[in-house]
Order: C-alpha cells, then structure tokens, then sequence
C-alpha cells in the first residue's frame, strides 16, 4: 500500500467513522488525529504520488495520481477541514445538537468533502476527474444543506447550477474522447494543442462553463453567497475556504495543462485585439469587481463575507491566466492565503452567532471588549482579506499586481485595485459594526467564546501572519504547483522575490512596521501624559446626556455618499438574468408539456412514433 | 548594517520636522489668502507638545489608544521606504507600490482607534474617509502604473536616478506631463484640504475622527498629519521632479509641492461626498489614463 | 454679590516643579510645557448668548488670534478653554457642565459678559444661573455687556501671561473642592443630578484628591448615581453557560 492509498483509505475510513460515531466526544479527537496524519502523509511524501489500485471502464484505464498541483490544493484542503473539525468538535458541536440538527450528518459531510475533492484532486485521467467532480459536488450540496431549512433552500439553488455544470463537462469529455481518442490527462496534455482553433473553442467553451459554475466566476456566481453563507458554522469556513477553489484548480488543468495559455491566447475574437485569453482575464477581472461591491452593500456578516469568497477567486484565476512566473505564482499562493484567512474570518463570525445569536450587521457593535481574541482574529483576517501589509494576503496580491504591471495591463490592474479597495471599505464596515462602537447593553454580559472555537481560528489567523512576514514557505509549495503544471517557476526568497524592477521583502517590511509601532508606542505611553479609561455613554453629544436605552451608533448605510453616487449601477442584471433563464426554461417546459399531453396527445405520440420508426429504418 | 540602522532611525526624524514646517506653511498659506497674520514659527511644535503634555486624558479602550500607536508607527515604518537625498532606507525591498500600501495601515489603526469612540460622528467621518480613499486612490494607482511602465521599475532608488541622469529634461513631470498634473490633483485630494475635507467637516460631523481625540491621542494624529502631508509630497517628487539631488533642492520641491494646492483650498468651501467623488473619478482619472495610454504607445 | 470684587474668584498657588530645583532637565522640561501650554491653546465656544458675536472679529483678520496660538475647536476632549459666552440658563449649565468635565486639565474656563459674572440684565430671570463661578472653577472673566474684540483678545493675553507663569491652575480646584461645586448644582438641579463622567474617580486616578472632594453632596450623588465605570477588556474563556447570554440559534 504505498502514500496515496494510505491517504485515500484514510480519508474513506474518516468517512466511515463520522457517519457511524460522529456524534459522539470521541470523534472530533479521533478526526483531528487523521487529519493531522494525512497532513503529515501528504506533505512527506515524495511526487508524484500514485495510487496502487485503478480501474478499466469501457476500456477506459481509470487511475489516481497527486502531483505538485494537486497536492497544493489537497494540503489547503486538508488544514481547512482540520480547522473546522476542531471548531465544531467542542461547545459549537453541542450547541448545533441541543438546537435539534445533526451533528453526525455534518462530521459525515465534511469528511466527504474531504474525501472527494482528495479524489478529485489526484485524478490521472478525465473519468477519475469526472468521478471526483460530480462527488465534489453532491458531496458540497450535502455540507450546504446542513443547519436548517434556509441552508436547504439556498443549497437547491445549487443544484441546477451542478447539473448544468456537470453536464457541459461530461460534454467537453465526450467531444475529447472521440477527437482525441484519449482520456489520460498526460496524454491529453500533448494531443489537445493539436486539436483545431473551433475544437478548441468549443472544448474550453464547455469545460470553462463547468469549471466556472463551481468557482463562482461571473455570470455564473449567483448561488454561491446564499448557499455558503447558510450553511453550518465550521461548514461555512470549509466551503468558503476551498470547496469553490476546486473550480480553480481544474480551470488551472484546463487551460495551463492540457490547451496551454498560447493556444488559448490563439482562439481570437478580434485579431491580435481580444482573445479568449483575454475574456478569461476580463472575466476575472470583474469577478473581482462586482461582487466585492455587492458585498459592500450586505448587512449579514456571513453573506458578506461569502460575496468576497466570489470577488477573491477572480485574484486567483487572473493571476493564473497571466502565466508568467509572478502571476501565476500570486494567484496560487492566493489560493492558500485566502483560505486562511476566509476560514478565520468565518469562524469569528460564527463565534461572534455563537454568542449573540446573530450576524446582523446593524444588531451588533462595541463586542471588542467582550470577545477580543475573536476581535483579534477578525482584525488579522481582515487585513489579509483587504490585501494590506503585514499580512499573507497582501503578498499574493502584490504578485498579482506585479504581474499586471510588468505585464502592461493597466485597466486590468486598475480592476484590481478597485476590487481591493472596495474590500477595504467592505471589511472595515464588518469590524466596525461587529466589534466598534457602541456596546449595547443586552451585550454587556457576553464572554468571550471557548478555547474550542478560539484556537482554531487563532491558529488560521497566525498561519495567515507568519506566511505573510516569510513567504518563502508558502511559495516553496506554489513553485511545486508550478512546476507540475508546466508554469514558469517564480525565483523567490524567504522574504518574497528579488528582482531589479521591484523587489519584495517582507521580512524587512514587517520588521520595520513593528519597530515603527514600537517606536509609536514609546511616544504615546512613554512621552504621552496619563489617561483615564472613560465609559462609552461619556462622550460627546453636542452637550447632550447619553443613556443606554437610546443607541448612539452609526450602522446602518455605512457608505451613504458613496452610495449616492454609485448606488444606481446595482441593477440587480445578474439576478434578472438568473429568472429571464429560469422562467426561459420554465416556459419551454410547459409549452412541451401542452404539446405533449394536453393538445392532441394521440396524434403527438404517432408522429413521435413514426418519426422516430422512419429515423431507425432510414439509418 | 550600523549604517541602515542609523537610516531608520534618522529618515523618519527628518520627514517630522519637515512635515511640521508643511504645516506651519499650510497655515501661514490659509492666513496669508484670509490677510492675517498667521500663526508663529513653532506652532505646530507648541501644540504637539501642549497636546502630549495634558495631565488628564481621557481614553476609551485599549484600541483606542493603539489605534494611534499605529497611525504614528506605520508613517514612521513608511518614512524608510522614501529615499531622500543621501539615505535610502529599506526602499529597494520595496517598491512603490509597496509603500502605497504600508501608508494604509496607519488609515486602518485610526479607523480601528476611531471606532472604538463608540461616537457616531467618528464613525461617519471614517466611512467619508474611506470612500476619499477609493476616490483619490483609484486615479493614484493607474499614476503609479503610469510611472513604473515608464522606468520600466517601481523601485524607487531607480525611478529617481532615471530621472536625475538627465537633468530637467529627464524628469517624470517633462516627459509624461499628463499624469505629472493628474498626480498633483490627486496629491491635492489625498491632503484632505478644502473642498475635500468631507471627513472632518467640523460644522457637520464635529471633526469626524478626531472628535474623541484629546491629549495624546489628538497629539499623535498631529503628528501623522506631519507624515502624512511629508510622505505625498515626497512620493510626488520622487516620481516627478527628480527626487532630491541635494537637501536643499529636495526641499524646496517639497514646499512647492504642498504649496500648490495649498494655495487654492483655502478659497473653497466644501463638497458633499459624491462629488469628490465625481470629480476626482473623472478629471485626474481621464488625464491618468489618457498618460498611461501616451506613455505605452 | 452686586459687586464684582465679591465674586469668588478662585486662584490657587502655582504648582511647584515636580523634580525640585536639583533637577535641571525636568525644571527645563516643565519650563518647556509651561510655555507651550501657555502659547497653544485651543478654545471650545460655548455660544450661549450675545458674546459670541464678538468672537468671530476676534477669530479673523482684524484681531486674528492665531499668531497667539488660538484656535477654535470643535468638542471638549480636543479643547483647552470653555469660552461661555453670555447668560447662563438652569438648562444650559447642565451642558455647560458636562462639557467641561469632559474636557482634559489642564483646562480652563472663561466667562464674556456681564452675565457670567453676576447674571447681567437677567439679575431677575428665575430660570438663569448667575455666578457662573459657583458651578465650575473660572480662571478668567471678561466682562462688559459686551466685551469689544479688543477686550477678548486682552483677556486671553492675561489668561496666557497666567498660564506661561502656573497660576492657572482652577481645574485643581474642581477635583480638590468638587463637594462644593456640585453641591451648587444639587442646589439648582435637584438630589438626582449626575453626569456621565467620573469626576470622583478621576481625582483619584490623577492623584487630585483634597479634602472636601468627598463630602455630603458627594454621598447624595452616590445614592443616586448609576456608576457608569468603563468596559475593560475581558477575556472570560469557558464553556459553560451563562443565564443571560441568548441562544445561538439561526433565524
């Protein structure tokens, strides 16, 4: 039995256990120890690792086999889940029974996810990979749908988005199959630059759909928010995390692997102006722009954060279609880092319900002082998330930058910045609202949440932080992912990347922040008089007596002059052109259905009859 | 090792004492244009000095305290990474960009200190500020691109020596001078002077984030505002004029950079938020673009 | 009190330099503060009657009161002077109060007009408080009905000569005598007066304690008071369950 195997019989033994014990105090511990040990399994082992079983389907060898690229995503996948595991495993875990869910069925689907996107994410060839897509998503349904009927409903919402993903994929296998003759991701790698400009186009056509469907790129990205934010606590931070990055890493197969990036820039809708290669990184582009505004305007702390999962995503695939060493380096790595820091930041949020009962942006405020090792995870992950020094997420975003300006793409750097910038505001709006302000008084004898629910997210968060002040750790992984999938590698050191136009090191960057703060610090405590600590209703009102019953707290339509002026381009398009298709297909389905039983029912069935008798005999 | 050692420490003590003398100018420039006569020589010294010397302060939580702990040690960490005449820090470990960003992080600790006031005033005065951010920042990145594409580096030690191997004729304001007169309307809205000071606003929201601000706490944002209007203008002249090649150059550049729009806020009343943002996403932002469009053709 | 050598001005001693005379470096440091103190000084105008009117003379360019380092502020805790500027009404001194207890010391109180001083031509209002002195420490008068920018501008020069010297020192007294001032305002706003500030609390934090802090109108205040004492940082880790923290259920 050699590494993957282990890993895999691990994963389906996990599985097993959750849907056997995962009630019970016993698991969480038992989990915790598996994941521990697959993490060491994976980040031990040699490449590529392969798996000693495999099938034949219809003459079809069907196998499994993890590489640099794969195991990069199944590392990331792995922490996410043993983070969460943890998270659920104490208070949050009695809590969610004592409210009457299953806490067995949601140890269960977590431990499938895990398990399918391993498969997933070591397949060899295109069955194994369709296999591990379709378990990766039912698998996801079933973690979206746990915690209640609202997470049910916003899980359907999915489900045909899946479907129609599913099968434009098995499509683009179909069309690969009788172009190419072969299923095998190796050999597909070196057949399919072959394959004719409209071949092509079809293909990535087809697979970009499936792809784009599960990573939630635009126009695609609809389902997404509700169906994350709904779910289950520890289930919200998995799926955030990683599950929509499954779409990355197969578009990242797709494009990078089997068409290469020239061949993709060959497929041109104006010659030598616009590409497909191009409409992939506009796509991308405004994945960042769009819903990162539209998270702007959430006043649910959970929908907020999931609208940023989708804006965050577009970095990452921007990065990959790039496809110079910096850029492609930036969006992997951002993989990783977004998925600490989204995790931490979910699961503050869910400790923040935990303890409040709500993530209602504009029923909270001033709960610094009450929960501050939650405020502190909240404060490191969102610097990470807005992109700012000290932390890992401005390193990825900075490559990305980097890429886009040596590159000479000033209007996709520019969608860039606004995405981060609107982060920004975003972001601040969340910690303000949660943490800041006005304490209310049904607040004041919250306590902080417990230790099972606080390391953690405290673990994420330093994850986050130590990965942003030495990259170098993270990039040796991304520069792996590289390699296998036949990207330029990025030279980088410890502390980023050393070049002549412009260098990176955040060892010296950081340590020169915290000797300013330092600095900082000795001036106000040291040359500053001394102060008093005051009470929140001692403050200024314009002479006006504060009292706890009446709220004195800004909230609600945060960004009201920003709004103003930007508030009429929220035109809701995405979502009417959701319902044009839905009442599209709605209406076809009724006009078949009125065609088939209601006009003339007999007469339909002959003709069908005949037709398809004539179409046998004429063939 | 010694020698960028006594840099740090040294950099960030010559912007201070600079960026104190900026404004003791933006208030003698305000005095002069309302034909008075103006505060003394070391005003801005006094109240820095009043301000840390107060013997009852009030505080309102521990983030309120280190949020102005960040807002000052983040200028002085960004201060390294502008080179001036003579001394350039840690500024090849990063670049331009870079320092665009570190200069964030003292925005944040304010933002975060601010909060903690629990006084719905700060909390305004935060959100316009931020939205002053998405506005100024978008036409200052597509400036930096400009720049960067065009001394094919965003490190700064290189853009500045481009710019001096040549004299005059050399400067980023002479050969792109599109995004040179976009820079200084966005250098203009970054100062937050009339007519784009919507975050303080004293009539209307009570100065905003400083309005729980006394003692130290007030004192430490005077002394970020030194920073503040220090690094804007050095950023300026670094990717425009030449950077320094002589202290006393270097600072008159400064000067006249802070002075220019200096000059015309005092005469204006002030916008509503929209319309800073209009304004500033439409004319910096077309004259940005349209140079970088120049730049790489 | 009909004349105005009888009102209570209160002055007290300069405050000795805290390191003696031995010490050179802090008697230069003090010297240093003194100066600035004396020579920044950021005033908060309490408009409250027909004074105000002269201030804005005084503000621009003809007195131009920023070459002494003067500045308008905007709220309390950014301001050194409390400038009341005319008659005082019972509703008023509420806020006039809290404004100055908000202020950070070294602070200090000026009252234009006659008004402050004695009640002015609202001697006979039933609704005016008219010795401003009574309810807080005032380190200046300036008075006349009103007082010319000329005036205003002399005033704050004194107020400055007074500073720059440590004479001064009126916010001392509103912590080491509070009994008495709040007494005065027991007086005129009834037992339950309070305001959110912790004036007792704050005497003792900065080691301002006197003897008539603490008094009987202090321990009326006690009885009354809702302590508002500031939310410290809490930790409280732990897994059981509190009686008053609400279910975390989703809606």
């Amino acid at each position: 039995m050699n590494a993957l195997d282990l890993l895999l019989s691990l994963s389906a033994l996990m599985l097993l256990a959750a849907f056997l014990f995962g009630q019970t105090r016993v698991y969480p511990w038992l989990a915790g120890i598996l994941f521990t040990g697959q993490l060491v399994l994976l980040a031990g082992s040699d490449l590529p690792m392969a798996a000693g079983v495999g099938l034949e389907i219809f003459g079809q060898q069907v196998g499994w086999q993890l590489d640099g690229f794969g195991r990069y995503f199944a590392l990331i996948t792995i922490g996410a889940a043993l983070a969460s595991n943890v998270y659920m495993g104490g208070e949050w875990g009695e809590r969610y029974q004592a409210d009457g869910h299953s806490l067995r069925w949601l140890h269960a689907a977590l431990a499938g996810n895990v398990l399918a996107m391993l498969l997933l994410l070591s397949s060899k060839d295109l069955i194994a990979f369709f296999i591990g897509w379709e378990l990766t998503s039912w698998a996801g349904f079933l973690l979206m749908a746990q915690g209640g009927e609202r997470a049910l409903r916003a899980a359907l919402r999915y489900v045909p988005y899946a479907m129609g993903g599913a099968m434009a994929v098995l499509g683009g296998l179909v069309l690969t199959l009788s172009w190419t003759g072969t299923l095998d991701l190796l050999e597909l790698s070196r057949v399919m630059s072959t394959l004719g400009n409209g071949q092509l186009a079809l293909l990535l056509a087809l697979f970009a759909i499936g792809f784009s469907i599960k990573m939630g790129l635009l126009p695609f990205h609809l389902w997404q928010a509700p169906a994350y934010a709904e779910a289950a606590g520890p289930g919200t931070a998995f799926l955030g995390a990683i599950s929509a990055r499954m779409g990355l890493f197969a578009l990242g197969i797709l494009l990078v692997k089997l068409m290469t990036l020239s061949r993709v820039a060959d497929l041109a809708f104006i010659d030598g102006l616009f590409t497909a290669r191009d409409l992939l990184a506009w796509v991308a582009a405004l994945t960042i722009v769009l819903p990162t505004f539209t998270a702007l305007k959430q006043n649910d702390a959970r929908y907020l954060l999931a609208w940023h999962g989708i804006g965050q995503g577009g970095y990452m695939l921007l990065g990959i279609v790039m496809g110079d060493a910096t850029g492609s380096a930036g969006g992997l790595l951002h993989v990783f880092n977004y998925a600490t820091y989204q995790a931490a930041l979910v699961l503050a949020v869910f400790a923040v319900m935990h303890r409040t009962g709500t993530a209602d942006l504009n029923s909270l405020g001033g709960l610094v002082t009450r929960m501050p090792l939650t405020f502190l995870v909240m404060l490191l992950g969102i610097i990470g998330l807005a992109g700012l020094p000290p932390m890992n997420g401005f390193v990825s975003k900075w490559l990305v930058y980097r890429s886009l300006m040596v590159e000479g793409r000033p209007l996709l750097f520019l969608m860039t910045v606004i995405g981060t910038l609107g982060t920004i505001l975003s972001v601040y709006k969340l910690i303000h609202n949660t943490f800041l302000g006005q304490l209310r008084a049904e607040h004041e004898h919250i306590r902080e949440a417990p230790w099972s629910m606080t390391v953690p997210m405290l673990a994420l968060v330093i994850l986050a932080f130590v990965t942003g002040v030495a990259p170098g750790l993270a990039l040796s992984w991304v520069a792996e992912a590289q390699a296998a999938l036949g990207l330029p590698v990025l030279a980088y050191t410890l502390g980023g990347i050393e070049s002549p136009r412009g260098s990176l090191d955040m060892l010296w960057i950081v340590g020169v922040l915290f000797a300013g703060f330092g600095i900082g610090a000795l001036l106000f405590y040291g040359a500053g008089g001394r102060s008093k600590r005051v009470h929140q209703l001692d403050n200024y009102a314009g002479g006006h007596f504060l009292s706890a019953d009446v709220r004195y707290h800004y909230s609600d339509h945060f960004y009201a002059g920003l709004m103003h002026r930007i508030g009429p381009l929220y035109r809701g398009s995405f979502t009417w052109l959701e319902s044009a298709v839905a009442s599209a297909t709605d209406l076809a389905a009724s006009l078949m259905q009125a065609w088939y039983r209601q006009a003339v029912p007999a007469l339909t069935l002959l003709v069908a009859a005949v037709l398809g008798l004539g179409w046998m005999v004429w063939r | 090792m010694m020698h960028i050692l006594i840099e740090l420490a040294v950099m960030p003590l010559v912007a201070f004492t600079i960026g104190m003398f900026m404004v003791l100018m933006m208030r003698k420039i305000a005095a002069k244009i309302q034909r008075r006569v103006g505060p003394p020589l070391l005003q801005p010294l006094y109240d820095i000095v009043k301000l840390y010397a107060k013997k009852t302060q009030s505080s309102h939580g521990l983030l309120h305290d280190i949020g102005i702990v960040m807002a000052v040690g983040g200028y002085i960490a960004a201060e390294t990474m502008l080179p001036v005449p003579g001394m350039n820090g840690i500024a090849d470990k990063a670049g331009l960009l870079t320092l665009a960003y570190v200069t964030m992080i003292p925005s944040l600790g304010l933002a975060l200190g601010v909060g903690q006031c629990a006084n719905p005033n700060g909390s305004i005065g935060i959100a316009r500020a931020l939205t002053a951010m998405l506005a100024y920042d978008i036409p200052f990145v597509v400036i930096i691109f400009g720049a960067s594409w065009f001394y094919g580096s965003n490190n700064l030690i290189e853009v500045i020596a481009a710019q001096q191997a040549g004299g005059i004729a050399s400067w980023g304001v002479t050969k792109m001078p599109l995004l040179a007169i976009a820079g200084l309307f966005t250098l203009y809205a970054m100062l937050g002077k009339q007519p784009f000071e919507i975050y303080v606003a004293p009539a209307e929201i009570a100065t905003g984030p400083m309005v729980e601000m006394g003692g130290k706490h007030l004192g430490g944002l005077f002394v970020m505002q030194c920073f503040q209007l220090f690094t804007a203008s050095a950023v300026y002249v670094s990717m425009f004029l030449g950077g320094g090649e002589n202290w006393l150059f270097f600072i008159l550049k400064l000067f006249a950079v802070v002075a220019i729009p200096m000059s015309m806020a005092f005469v204006f009343p002030r916008y509503r938020t929209e319309d800073v943002l209009a304004v500033v996403w439409r004319w910096p932002m077309v004259l940005g673009l349209a140079g970088v469009w120049l730049v790489m053709h | 009190m009909s004349t105005l050598q009888s009102i209570p001005v209160v002055a007290t001693k300069a405050e000795k330099p805290s390191g003696g005379t031995g010490n050179l470096l802090a008697n230069v440091f003090d010297e240093l503060t003194a100066f600035c103190r004396s020579r920044s000084l950021f005033m908060l105008h309490y408009c409250t009657g027909c004074g105000a009117i002269e201030l804005p003379p005084a503000m621009t360019s003809r007195f131009d009161m920023e070459r002494l380092g003067i500045q308008p502020m905007v709220t309390p805790r950014q301001a050194d002077i409390l400038l009341v500027t005319g008659y005082v009404s019972t509703k008023t001194l509420k806020r006039i109060i809290l404004t100055y207890e908000q202020m950070n010391s070294p602070k200090y109180v000026i009252g234009i007009c006659s008004c402050t001083v004695n009640g002015g031509m609202y001697w006979q209002s039933y609704a005016t408080a008219k010795v401003l002195a009574d309810y807080m420490p005032v380190d200046m008068y300036i008075a006349g009905c009103m007082p010319r920018p000329e005036a205003v501008i002399s005033g704050l020069r004194e107020l400055m000569a007074n500073i720059r010297a440590g004479r001064s020192d009126n916010w001392r007294d509103y912590y080491r005598r509070y009994d008495h001032y709040l007494g005065n305002q027991q007086r005129l706003f009834g037992e339950n007066w309070q305001t959110p500030t912790d004036v007792i609390g704050e005497a003792r934090h900065y080691g301002q304690f006197g003897p008539e802090t603490l008094g009987e109108h202090t321990a009326l205040l006690e009885r009354h008071q809702t302590p508002l004492l500031p939310f410290e940082m809490r930790l409280g880790l732990g897994g059981e369950k509190t009686g008053v923290e609400n279910k975390g259920d989703k809606r």
